[in-house]
């Protein structure tokens, strides 16, 4: 049977440009769906729009920071509705409610969360559509749509042999209702997910053409640098302004919230003026402390604080108290930079009634908040145009250089483009918390009978909530903004989720031990702290799997045996410690000179066991190779699973080799990459990753890489040197220092 | 100052500082975006370009050294519309994650292949070094270099 072309052209008629509908909810702006005639686009959902030109265009809601988005959500929106991944065209959504994370009810994009929460509701929205287009195409061929099937962007007639693209049917399927239940596809059938190789954005990023937020450019549009204190908290006193309203170029200087503003025709006539720059600073509520400062408190808390038990399995003191043996030591770890390769930098364009902002941003719903908070604007009057991100890592979640950039516009009405320097991008970044844990074990015959672990320092909602909560209301006044932070951590743990960033990682603590108690000692000592990639995993993962070594080294045994012994009982556990040890050949002996360390942890849903093999040449640590396993569930591209863990491990060893910011009077002692060294090439070590072939519901990988392979490594160098470093970073002579 | 440069084989004539980093007018006065400001300090990378075939670090080259010489940027790699056979390797290998440092990548890896075109591993490591990723796509960048240099990466469209 061939298309009836009367027939398809009477039903097109009788339902083109009808059922365009508004879904609205309160204080959200709400995503228009439906068919525009005007541009012959179909919007079925949120997410998608089909055009009669065959153009498929995907409303990517969780940013693109490298670890992926782009490439995996469009694939899983992809399989369903039957269209190649590479025929979709991506665009970064704009602020809207059906956009936020589930998980925090706020549009961000954190917490190796996107593949997990679009798995369902992404591959859905793809069925839906594809089911209204073949419904579409059943009407028009008047057969029973059941038998019809999709292909590639096309509909296929039961015959076998026509077919009609999709283009062709968006209008008739806009007001087609399923009334059958959509089935999602069965796993034989995928065709891309699990199977996806390459990158829908390695085109753009391999040319220079991807857009990022430092790349935006607006007609008459000004460059803007901010000079903040150099300690944080301080406050301008006084600055010569005139002076440098005077240098070439300069178009403004002005007090910002954050510090002096100076407003130039071009960016480096901006930086010079700033080198002239003089600013008195009232330090009066300033940050003074030094980081040796920080960990005397930390130490200081831990004796006066036992802190709130957050976990009491069986009944710790009195393990304690039986014990042959109990076995102490403590763990350290400094406050560490984000260090995106893209400096923080923000364009706004202040137009009176309306703000617009283009930021590579992972929190758009927050920058909204922090641009109101400067403006005489409500959230609704700003758009926040996201941008590739030059990494993110958790940094880009906190909106600091929106706020400024939406600020400075406030004040000159042009666009303006705000970028920090590297210097500055370090100094003023808020940071990886430094931490402190102690540790106590008990141990009787040769076996573990209680683990204590009391984590020390701060959490990071306080921290985050100033915009996060009024982001989640955003309809609320502007003067109940930092009322709704105090009410949000109030209500912690009863009304809002609780904060567990200082102690993930530290409460699963996953190993059969019949007494296990975990406390946290809430101590915070003021300086900026925010996500950082793995978050509270990232220190509790050092501490707790180092311990574990020392445990097993306390009790004679191998410590991957130790381990597998203690953990017989938790099988995704299992799997990727006994893989890993076969891939390593931990069982043979290193070659001469390098010794091996494993580590074994779970985050994020996801688990991963690593061994590294390390020796130390020339007085530097030299790390040979890094094995991994990973088990993260259902995997969408295996290609760049592989990549984030890598990344992740390159992360990790980044922070175990180089990683430490310091203060001195309150001052960030660091600045730019030569005393704030990231992993370069000549460092890298092979790394070797086996993925688990799982079809349980997939779980995050963008950070998962990172906590285990910290501890691998100082446990390698334990084995090497036979001193226990338990400190961060690792040095090459522990005992020179 | 008025000054002269050629930029991806095209005269330029700017009114522009002569202190002003040579990237600085790259991206905002041609409005070439694809080289990035990473450091400002000739730490990472990232603003790499070849100056008279040289690979320089944008960032710390003050525009007046430039003039009355030839820059190349990211965005004239390619050779008449056809990409250069790192670019395509890059995608084949799906390097970037990010991709910020990419454009800065490439142009290291450019000149290494244009003075050794069968570099080997140590020769690409040793070339690449002063390029910073944090990302961590070094294992594919010296894979998708190793590609070229060796012959392997196929060229699809058979240029």
């Amino acid at each position: 049977m061939t298309l009836n072309r009367r027939d398809f052209l009477k039903v097109s008629a009788g339902t083109s440009g009808s059922l365009v509908f508004a879904l609205a909810l309160p204080g959200c702006s709400g995503i228009q769906t439906g068919y525009r005639e005007e541009d012959g686009a179909w919007k079925p959902d949120a997410w998608l729009e089909l055009t009669t030109d065959n153009k498929v265009y995907f409303t990517l809601a969780r940013v693109e920071m490298g670890q992926g988005t782009y490439t995996g959500l469009t694939t899983l929106i992809a399989e369903e509705l039957e269209v190649e991944p590479a025929a979709i065209t991506p665009k970064f959504a704009p602020v809207a409610s059906e956009y936020r994370n589930p998980l925090y009810k706020l549009q961000l994009t954190g917490g190796s969360t996107s593949i997990a929460t679009s798995w369902m509701p992404l591959r859905q929205a793809g069925a839906e559509a594809r089911e209204m287009l073949i419904l579409a195409a059943a009407r028009v061929w008047e057969v029973d749509h059941s038998e019809c099937t999709a292909f590639e962007g096309h509909v296929r007639h039961p015959n076998g042999v026509d077919t009609l693209p999709y283009g062709k049917l968006v209008s008739l399927a806009s007001s087609e209702t399923v009334r059958h239940e959509v089935k999602l596809k069965p796993q034989s059938q995928w065709r891309y997910i699990g199977k996806a190789r390459g990158r829908l954005d390695a085109g753009a990023k391999s040319t220079g053409t991807a857009e990022y937020g430092i790349d935006i450019e607006l007609p008459g549009m000004v460059y803007a640098v901010v000079t903040r204190p150099p300690r944080y908290g301080a406050r301008v006193k006084s600055f010569n302004g005139s002076d440098i309203q005077a240098m070439p170029g300069v178009l403004k200087v002005l007090e910002i919230e954050r510090g002096v503003a100076i407003v130039a025709g071009k960016y480096w006539q901006a930086r010079k003026a700033q080198q002239k720059l003089k600013v008195e600073w009232d330090n009066a509520d300033a940050l003074g402390l030094s980081t040796n400062d920080v960990f005397a408190d930390y130490h200081k808390a831990a004796d006066d604080d036992a802190g709130v038990r957050e976990r009491d399995d069986g009944d710790f003191a009195d393990a304690a108290a039986g014990a042959e043996r109990v076995l102490e030591a403590s763990y350290e770890q400094p406050y560490l930079a984000h260090a995106t390769l893209e400096p923080m930098n923000a364009t706004a364009w202040y137009r009176g009634d309306s703000m617009e902002v283009w930021a590579p941003t992972q929190a758009p719903d927050l920058g909204r908040i922090a641009a109101a908070r400067v403006s005489d604007l409500s959230p609704d009057d700003i758009t926040i145009n996201t941008t590739f991100l030059g990494g993110g890592f958790g940094r880009r979640l906190t909106q600091d250089y929106i706020e400024e950039a939406a600020a400075v516009a406030y004040s000159v009405k042009t666009p303006v483009k705000v970028i920090w320097s590297r210097e500055e991008d370090t100094r003023h970044d808020l940071y990886r918390p430094a931490m402190l844990h102690r540790m106590k074990a008990s141990v009787s015959g040769g076996e573990v009978t209680g683990w204590h672990h009391q984590v020390v320092g701060p959490q990071i909602l306080d921290w985050y909530v100033r915009n996060a909560a009024p982001a989640q209301y955003p309809w609320s006044p502007k003067f109940l903004y930092d009322t709704l932070g105090k009410v949000g951590l109030m209500a912690e743990g009863i009304a809002t989720p609780k904060d567990i960033s200082a102690i993930e990682g530290a409460i699963d603590y996953p190993y059969k031990v019949a007494n296990v108690e975990v406390r946290h000692t809430h101590t915070d000592p003021g300086v900026p702290i925010t996500w950082w990639r793995s978050v509270g995993y990232s220190h509790n993962g050092f501490a707790a799997e180092t311990f574990m070594d020392e445990l097993a080294h306390e009790t004679g045994k191998d410590p991957y045996e130790f381990r597998r012994a203690l953990i017989a009982h938790q099988p995704r556990h299992r799997e990727v410690l006994d893989r890993v040890v076969a891939m390593s050949g931990w069982k043979a002996p290193a070659p001469s000179g390098r010794a091996r360390g494993v580590a074994l942890f779970q985050s994020f849903g996801t688990y991963v066991a690593q061994v590294v093999e390390a020796s130390i040449e020339n007085d530097g640590i030299h790390v040979h190779r890094v094995w991994c396993a990973v088990d993260c569930g259902q995997v969408v591209n295996p290609e760049i699973v592989r990549d984030q863990i890598e990344g992740g491990i390159i992360f990790g060893l980044t922070a175990a080799l180089h990683g430490e910011i310091t203060l001195q009077d309150g001052e960030v002692q660091q600045s730019n990459f030569h005393d704030y060294p990231l992993m370069r090439n000549y460092e890298l070590p092979e790394i070797i990753v086996d993925i688990v072939d799982s079809d349980e519901t997939p779980t995050g990988v963008g950070e998962p890489g990172v906590p285990p392979v910290i501890p691998a490594l100082g446990n390698a160098l334990f084995a090497l040197t036979g001193e226990r470093q338990r400190k961060l970073p690792l040095k090459a002579a522990a005992s020179s220092l | 100052m008025a000054l002269s440069l050629t930029v991806n084989g095209e005269k330029r004539t700017l009114e522009v500082d002569g202190d002003t980093p040579l990237l600085w007018v790259i991206r905002d006065e041609l409005g070439l975006k694809g080289t990035k400001f990473g450091c400002g300090a000739g730490l990472c990378g990232a603003c790499t370009v070849h100056l008279d075939g040289q690979p320089v670090r944008s960032c710390s080259t003050p525009v007046d050294l430039a003039s009355g010489k030839s820059v190349t940027t990211i965005e004239g790699l390619a050779s008449r519309g056809d990409l250069h056979p790192l670019q395509k390797a890059w995608v084949e290998h799906g390097v970037p994650q990010c991709g910020y440092c990419q454009s800065g990548q490439i142009m290291s890896a450019a000149y290494l292949l244009k003075h050794n075109p069968a570099a080997e591993r140590e020769d690409i490591v040793a070339a690449l070094s002063g390029n910073l990723c944090r990302c961590g796509t070094y294992s594919k960048i010296i894979a998708a270099v190793e590609s070229v240099a060796s012959g392997e990466s196929v060229d699809r469209e058979g240029a």
